[in-house]
Order: structure tokens, then C-alpha cells, then sequence
């Protein structure tokens, strides 16, 4: 058995873990993160991750450049988790680091250790994951995850990466806890194409969410959508899709367990 | 489908199939693109696509995998992901009875609406297309239209999952995941 969580971390409690995740980069994976965990926080304790290691961006979105501490050096054995927690718009965020060094020192299979960690003092926890299925650290946090939200572009690529994502996740026996349609342009067909959609996947349509300016002006400001531009139509849309994710309660689960289970064997 | 050795242009990995097709079109590039998956471990990686340019505009599509050519040829390359592209010049007569071949062709625009969800590009590049090429152009369904297409094909996208499962599970071993119920 693992040693490095605590017993005392191993509570009964209630946890729901969300990859959010595309098989595509530019879907907005992290604008979507961030603003459902927002929406989310108005009714749970909600924590963030920069889970995509090697093309991280949250720090940007959620005004974190200059964080001193990030998940790189948590993942490189130099910090605990605690240092890596940082408090902004109703949320624990954990940013990730940009530099390559970062990346090549962080060791991919702690982020377990991560999750299992802040899953004791959270109610909800969202992976803002790579854009990738190549590699074990991409596909670790689907793995890690109850379910996967995946964000889809209406594109052939969009959706057929989407797809690829969904047999993943499933594989791994991880759920899919619906589909949010991301950066949609072209409003006439799409309730058509989302319908048409659905049919493939095994979760709910959660929302439609357009193509938006106030998205590429909250980026600039550093601020998550739902702070910078809470009225706007995107928003809206992301509001209302989190009121469709459904958080379970697993009150029987030892939480720490769930993640050191035996999914992914331990080689330390 | 036999296409002469060409002048390679330019050789590169990409993430989204938009670079080389609007590469080709800013260069009004006659020749073609050998499009291999990045991957080489996926299971889908078998086979190469090819997409032919006259001044920049697709002419036709092929995939060697899976021995389809035209629309169905782009929907095999987009399922194959990221890929190694090499653009090369070739004389548009060595083209010529390529280009014949109708079961091969595609309309002007699609490669960009299939491949790299592009609408714009896909717009400029119809815009390119010479008058010859107007028929092909009105049949082009763009934007969602194309989409929905894809949608309605069944086949073609349990035959996505499918491999999909068979590659998370041929890599769970790989990366020593156990899956569960194992």
C-alpha cells in the first residue's frame, strides 16, 4: 500500500472528481473549467487543477502568473499540496507552471497523490486536462476522475477526438457526465448537430456555449469568465450547464482510497 | 494511387490540419500533401493520406489504410489526428490524370471543413477555386451541413469508438493500468 497519504487524510466523505477534457486543442477546456467551477462553488466547496502539465494555462485565467509555488513543483517532490493552493473567486485553484524544466521534473503519477489529498477537504474537484490521449500523464486524469466532461467544437475533428475521449474514459472506467459544446458560431443547426450528437455519447447535452468576445476579454484581464463578464451570454450557458452536472454523494468511499485503488498499479 | 515523387516544400508535426491546407493555399502550391498520423503507436496509424493541390486548392483525397478516396478518404485522415505533414511541388501535368479520376475528388472547400473544422479557410479556399471547378462547389455542403453528415453516418463512427476502445485498452497494458473488472 502507498505510504504517502496520511490515514488521517482517508476520510468518509463526499467528493465528485471531473476531467474536463477534449481530444482537440482551442475547445476552450480551460475557460470551461474555470467557469464551472464558479458556477459550481455557489453551491459546493469546489477546487481547480491545471491537470494539462505540459501546455499549462490556468495561471493565466485565474490572474496566477506570478504564483510562486505550482503543481510543477508539487509533482517534483519540492512542495506540499497546501503550497500550491491558492484562493481565488470562491475556489481553490492549483495552477501549473509553463517552464519545460518544470515539466521535465514533474513526476505525471503524483497527481494522484494531488487528487487523493485535496479530495478530503472538497466537495467537487475538476482536472483541466491535456489535449491529448498519446501518452500515460495525458490520460492519467481521466483516469483519476468519477467522470469526464467532454468540450466539443461542432468540427469533424472536434467531435471525432471527442469520441476517442468518451472510449477512453469508459474503458478506464470512468463516466461521462455530459457534453458542452464550445465556441459555437453558427446557431441554426447546431440544436440539430447537438441532437445528432447526444445519440454517440453517453452523457447529456449540458450546454451550448457561443463563440464570445467576453470570452477573449476576460483571458486578457486574467479573470475566469463568470467574474470578468458574469452577465454574458456564455456565462449563462456555463451556469447552466453546471446545474446539469450531476455531484454524487459517495459517503461510503474512503476518499484517499478511491484514488490509490487498484486503477493504476504503484511503482514506488 | 500512384503519385510521382514531388520537391518537398516543407515537412512538419502539426495539431491542426488548418496549417498545411491554408499553407498550400497562401503558396498556391500545385503538388500534394502526404499526411501520416504523428502517432505511430495508434492503432488507427495504418495508412497515409494524400491530398492532391492545383494553385493551392484540393483536388482529390486518398487514404491508403483504409483504400478510400474522396469525402470518405478526409473522414479516415481526420480520424487519424495529428500528423506528420510533408507538402511537395509536383508539375501539375504529372497530376493530370490523377486528377481524373472521379472517385477521388473532393469538393474544393471540404478538406478544410473536414479536416480542420475550418470554416473561413474553407471559405477562401472556394473562393480560390477556378470557375471550372463551380459545379463541385455548389454541391459542397459547409459549416454545420458538413457536420451533420458526418453525424448521420453510423458506421463510420462506431467504427471510431470501436478502435478507440481496442487502443485504450491495448495502451492500459502499455502504461500498466489495470482496467476494471480485470
Amino acid at each position: 500500500m502507498p505510504a504517502f497519504i496520511p490515514e488521517s487524510e482517508a476520510n468518509v466523505g463526499m467528493v465528485e472528481v471531473f476531467a474536463v477534457a477534449s481530444g482537440k486543442g482551442g475547445t476552450g477546456k480551460t475557460t470551461s473549467t474555470m467557469a464551472l467551477g464558479m458556477a459550481l462553488a455557489d453551491e459546493y466547496d469546489v477546487t481547480v487543477i491545471d491537470a494539462d502539465t505540459g501546455m499549462a494555462n490556468m495561471l493565466f485565467h485565474a490572474g496566477l502568473a506570478d504564483a510562486d509555488t505550482s503543481l510543477h513543483d508539487v509533482l517534483a517532490g519540492d512542495a506540499p499540496v497546501e503550497a500550491a493552493v491558492y484562493n481565488r473567486f470562491g475556489m481553490a485553484v492549483v495552477p501549473c507552471g509553463t517552464s519545460l524544466s518544470g515539466f521535465q521534473q514533474a513526476e505525471p503519477d503524483r497527481l494522484r497523490t494531488v487528487v487523493a489529498t485535496l479530495a478530503a477537504d472538497t466537495d467537487v474537484i475538476l482536472l483541466d486536462s491535456p489535449a491529448a490521449l498519446g501518452s500515460r500523464s495525458a490520460v492519467l486524469p481521466i483516469v483519476l476522475a468519477d467522470s469526464v466532461v467532454v468540450v466539443l467544437q461542432p468540427t469533424i475533428p472536434s467531435l471525432s477526438d471527442g469520441l476517442k475521449v468518451q472510449e477512453y474514459a469508459t474503458t478506464y472506467g470512468t463516466d461521462v457526465a455530459g457534453i458542452l459544446f464550445n465556441r459555437v458560431t453558427e446557431d441554426e443547426a447546431i440544436d440539430r448537430v447537438a441532437t445528432k450528437t447526444e445519440q454517440y455519447f453517453e452523457g447529456e447535452t449540458l450546454a451550448t456555449v457561443p463563440e464570445s468576445d467576453a470570452v477573449r476579454a476576460a483571458r486578457r484581464a486574467g479573470e475566469p469568465l463568470l467574474a470578468h463578464a458574469p452577465e454574458s451570454t456564455p456565462a449563462a450557458a456555463y451556469r447552466e450547464a453546471a446545474t446539469r452536472l450531476t455531484v454524487h454523494d459517495r459517503p461510503v468511499d474512503p476518499v484517499a482510497d478511491r484514488f490509490r485503488s487498484a486503477v493504476i498499479p504503484d511503482h514506488s | 494511387m500512384n503519385v510521382p515523387q514531388g520537391n518537398l516544400l516543407r515537412k512538419r508535426v502539426v495539431t491542426d490540419l488548418a496549417t498545411p491546407l491554408s499553407q498550400a493555399l497562401d503558396a498556391s502550391v500545385t503538388g500534394y500533401a502526404r499526411l501520416e498520423p504523428g502517432d505511430t503507436l495508434l492503432l488507427d496509424a495504418e495508412g497515409v493520406g494524400v491530398i492532391t493541390f492545383e494553385d493551392g486548392v484540393p483536388v482529390v483525397a486518398y487514404h491508403s489504410g483504409a483504400d478510400s478516396g474522396g469525402a470518405d478518404a478526409l473522414a479516415d485522415i481526420a480520424v487519424a489526428g495529428p500528423s506528420r505533414v510533408a507538402l511537395y511541388e509536383l508539375d501539375g501535368d504529372a497530376l493530370a490524370q490523377l486528377h481524373d479520376a472521379d472517385e477521388l475528388r473532393v469538393p474544393p472547400g471540404l478538406p478544410a471543413e473536414r479536416l480542420a473544422g475550418d470554416p473561413a479557410l474553407a471559405e477562401r479556399t472556394r473562393e480560390a477555386a477556378p470557375a471550372s471547378r463551380a459545379a463541385e462547389r455548389e454541391r459542397e455542403q459547409d459549416g454545420l451541413a458538413a457536420v451533420e453528415q458526418f453525424l448521420d453516418d453510423g458506421d463510420r463512427i462506431a467504427d471510431i469508438r470501436e478502435r478507440a476502445r481496442d487502443q485504450a485498452a491495448t495502451r492500459a497494458e502499455e502504461w500498466g493500468f489495470d482496467l476494471p473488472g480485470t
